[in-house]
């Protein structure tokens, strides 16, 4: 590992930064330019990526919140830096090696932050509002998601879509919907040793059991040994809007979509 | 990009676009006939949680029924049988904490809360889950005893949950949604909320934690479709009312007397019952010299309103932190010839009271645990205090500890013994008092408590005291104590278990040991029991693990 190294003091010594400078977490983050990332993704991916993943998307199995959107524990990045530093109690976070630097911990926080899309920073062509009239009425989208407590089960809740998909994202979801269907919207298909049958969104799915919401929005639980036989379908049961709307709608609905962020949410 | 369709055919469900409907509805059958599924649950009316003991295949809140019995109708496991229980299946919570929650089941769905203020839905006859709500949580929370949630409580479709950091929320029980957060208080300024709220009609009634950072307490009723506020009852009376004469100078303000367990509710009365906690801060009462009215007490506030109508003050002037936070039990009785509809109480102070319910009248009160800190009660059940046995900068010893006689583990009552059961400690504290000032945020305790002997020194039992006369009848002895709930079931079985690690069954009449199993850490939650396609099951959570058991 000794040839890791090498780079990242090389790299702390042009940003002009030593690792025994006096630092307080209360003077803030200090550590914020574009080298501070790097020098930050470098300590992340040497720290952190195991469980957190090297794109920094998170892993259901080690438990490892994706750390691409809005943070569950902290809001801030004095925030962030005590729980880099400090750990999670009672969680499988621990606190990281308490021979880092500071300066280190910064550069991690200040890399973390460049994975956030700012919407401040973001020029879209579409109108927020225009998306927002699209959503209730043309694109009938309330009929399947849910918004701020309102709206169907049959897609997942918009409330806050903003924050785990970029615009790029969004347009596809709009576009082409079975490009990329998290498991929790795929569909499964049972049939009973009667031959009778139920369909619905695929909740869960192990070894030995399935579980799945039906299109009355009923829980369903099977026990695999138990029914005749059972079918996954991997595509999306949205529609494409590509056909129906035009691309100035599309872009409207995008600049919608990704305005839809904690803060305008409540 | 990936599309591996196992196998691909057409999806009619679900299928979107204006107008257009689905195709056709999936063939179903009554929920629970094939023995492959759980049933789908219906919206829990308030109609249903009235009558949530006609349906004792459900467990519908926190403690069972709205009179909080903790008593199950369900007897297919029952004396005869019970040592054959087995483990059906574990579900292990995904954070080290331990758990004090009591899951709720609707129909085939349980429903379990974690640390810190997540939910989890799972199949209650695999434990497999449906869903999970995970909620977003402050770096700066300040919370006194742990990282705690005890419990949603469900009205319709919606299940209501108290948060750590001082938030109600509603969440989708169908697909763990969230459909709005209310902020309670500040959660910077010591408030948190650890308890499951109570359904009385359209509102969702909660109580809120901090009695140690010197916050001014409050049972609150929310909208149970919005989430807004629909009354706000403080625990401590404000300068409008004469009772504040009963804290010195400012004391008011900080006066804690939180109101952090869940209460009950009375149909046909109207009244909701919530306990209410210590008075701020704890241990030293200099600073807030006088009865300190309404902490320590019961209070029976109006369900349309939050009035009060009657409340009654455990111990006036605690300097020893005995919360009056126990879950008000509820029961008609026969006391002295007639029926009474009473309430019955073992408070943390070591006393146990039989209370009038409509009026707050006191009926019964003895001690049900050792305690060296009163003569006794007067007529009106106010303690005559033992001199000498308040805090000292030296230190005094005295007994309960600070941990009381019990706590906030749920006691219970069964309608088929007449018996109420309770977990007692015969313990005793060596309490200090020191000078505090008040600062937002911060500790306000003003002293404290030492261990005196090795916890093993002391007794610990389940008791069963005769309401009407609050004499023991049997006691259960426990090695070295317990801080778990207690459930009966019709089955003539009562369910606990205890800190060494043991959940097990005696015989609710006569207290004998019929099974019991090594869980393998702390029990410091509540039994329920449940049904799912004809077979009961009993679930406790241990550690941070829910087990369920059920019959071969």
């Amino acid at each position: 590992m000794r040839w890791n190294l090498t780079p990242i003091l090389l790299g702390a010594l042009v940003a002009g930064f030593w690792v025994d400078a006096p630092l307080a977490q209360d003077e803030g983050n200090l550590f914020d330019t574009a080298v501070d990332a790097r020098l930050g993704e470098r300590y992340f991916q040497r720290t952190c990526s195991r469980c957190h993943s090297p794109d920094a998307t998170g892993n259901d199995e080690t438990g490892a919140p994706n750390l691409t959107g809005t943070l569950s524990n902290a809001s801030t990045d004095t925030g962030v830096f005590r729980v880099i530093r400090e750990g999670l109690r009672g969680t499988a976070m621990l606190p990281i090696n308490p021979d880092t630097p500071d300066a280190n911990v910064w550069q991690i926080v200040t890399y973390l932050n460049t994975l956030r899309t700012d919407p401040a920073n973001m020029n879209l062509p579409g109108s927020a509002a225009a998306g927002q009239a699209l959503y209730a009425g043309k694109g009938d989208c309330a009929s399947c998601h849910m918004l701020d407590g309102a709206g169907g089960r049959k897609g997942p809740d918009l409330s806050r879509v903003g924050e785990r998909r970029d615009p790029d994202e969004l347009r596809t979801d709009l576009t082409d919907p079975n490009e990329d269907v998290l498991p929790r919207w795929w569909t499964m298909q049972i049939t009973r040793d009667d031959g009778s049958t139920v369909q619905g969104l695929r909740m869960n799915e192990d070894t030995f059991t399935l579980r799945i919401i039906d299109e009355n929005a009923d829980l369903w639980s099977f026990a695999k040994s138990d029914v005749r036989s059972y079918e996954r379908s991997e595509d999306s049961t949205m529609p494409s809007y590509e056909e129906t709307m035009t691309a100035s709608e599309v872009d409207d609905l995008v600049a919608y979509l990704f305005s839809l962020r904690k803060e305008t949410s409540e | 990009m990936k599309r591996l369709a196992i196998t691909a055919f057409v999806v009619a469900f679900g299928a979107v676009g204006i107008g257009n409907g689905h195709a056709q509805a999936p063939e179903q059958e009554a929920p629970g006939t094939t023995g492959t599924t759980t049933p789908a649950f219906s919206p829990v009316t308030w109609e249903r949680l009235v009558n949530a003991a006609d349906e004792p295949e459900n467990w519908l809140m926190y403690s069972g029924t709205l009179d909080s019995q903790r008593f199950s109708g369900l007897d297919q496991i029952n004396t005869s049988n019970v040592s054959g229980l087995e483990l059906k299946w574990a579900y292990q919570i995904p954070q080290i904490d331990r758990s004090e929650s009591v899951p709720l089941v609707v129909d085939g769905i349980m429903f379990i809360t974690e640390a810190p203020s997540n939910v989890v839905a799972v199949d209650a006859a695999t434990g497999r889950q449906y869903w999970r709500y995970n909620h977003e949580m402050p770096d700066d929370l300040r919370i006194c005893c742990g990282r705690n949630n005890r419990g949603v409580a469900i009205l319709g479709e919606t299940l209501y949950m108290s948060t750590l950091d001082a938030q109600l929320v509603g969440i989708d029980a169908r697909t763990g949604n969230l459909l709005w957060a209310s902020q309670v208080a500040d959660y910077k300024a010591g408030y948190s909320k650890t308890a499951a709220p109570l359904i009385v009609k359209d509102k969702v009634v909660t109580g809120i934690a901090g009695g140690e950072f010197g916050i001014r307490g409050f049972v609150d009723a929310y909208n149970a479709e919005t989430g807004q506020l629909d009354w706000r009852t403080h625990t401590i009376p404000g300068p409008d009312n004469p009772d504040v004469q009963t804290w010195s100078g400012e004391s008011w303000r900080t006066g804690g007397s939180a109101s952090w367990i869940t209460g009950s509710y009375d149909v046909d009365l109207d009244l909701v019952y919530w306990g209410t906690g210590n008075p701020g801060p704890d241990w030293n009462g200099d600073v807030r010299l006088g009865d300190n009215l309404y902490s320590d007490s019961v209070l029976a506030l109006d369900g349309a309103g939050g009035d009060m109508s009657w409340y009654f003050q455990f111990t006036p002037h605690d300097v020893h932190d005995w919360d009056a936070i126990q879950v008000p039990v509820l029961a008609d009785i026969e006391y002295e010839g007639a029926t009474r509809k009473v309430m019955m109480w073992a408070n943390r102070n070591a006393f146990y009271y039989t209370l009038d319910r409509e009026t707050g009248e006191f009926l019964v009160g003895k001690p049900y645990a050792l305690q060296t800190w009163a003569e006794g009660l007067d007529e009106n059940g106010r303690p005559i205090r033992v001199p000498d046995t308040f805090p000292t900068q030296e230190g005094v010893v005295v007994s309960p500890s600070i941990g009381g006689g019990t706590n906030w583990w749920s006691p219970a009552f069964s309608p088929e013994t007449g018996l109420f059961y309770v977990n007692a400690f015969d313990g005793e504290q060596e309490y200090f008092k020191r000078d505090e000032e008040y600062e937002e945020g911060e500790r306000f305790t003003g002293g404290g408590g030492q261990n005196v002997q090795p916890i093993d020194t002391y007794k610990s039992a389940i008791r069963a005291i005769d309401p009407a006369t609050g004499d023991l009848v049997w006691e259960f002895p426990i090695q070295p104590r317990s801080t778990a709930g207690i459930t009966t079931t019709a089955g003539n079985l009562l369910f606990s278990g205890s800190v060494d690690g043991y959940f097990y069954a005696l015989d609710a009449t006569t207290g004998e040991e019929l099974w019991h199993m090594s869980v393998g850490r702390m029990v410091h939650s509540a039994p329920m029991t449940y049904a799912v396609d004809g077979q009961q099951y009993v679930t406790i959570a241990a550690g941070n693990v829910v087990y369920t058991f059920g019959l071969d």
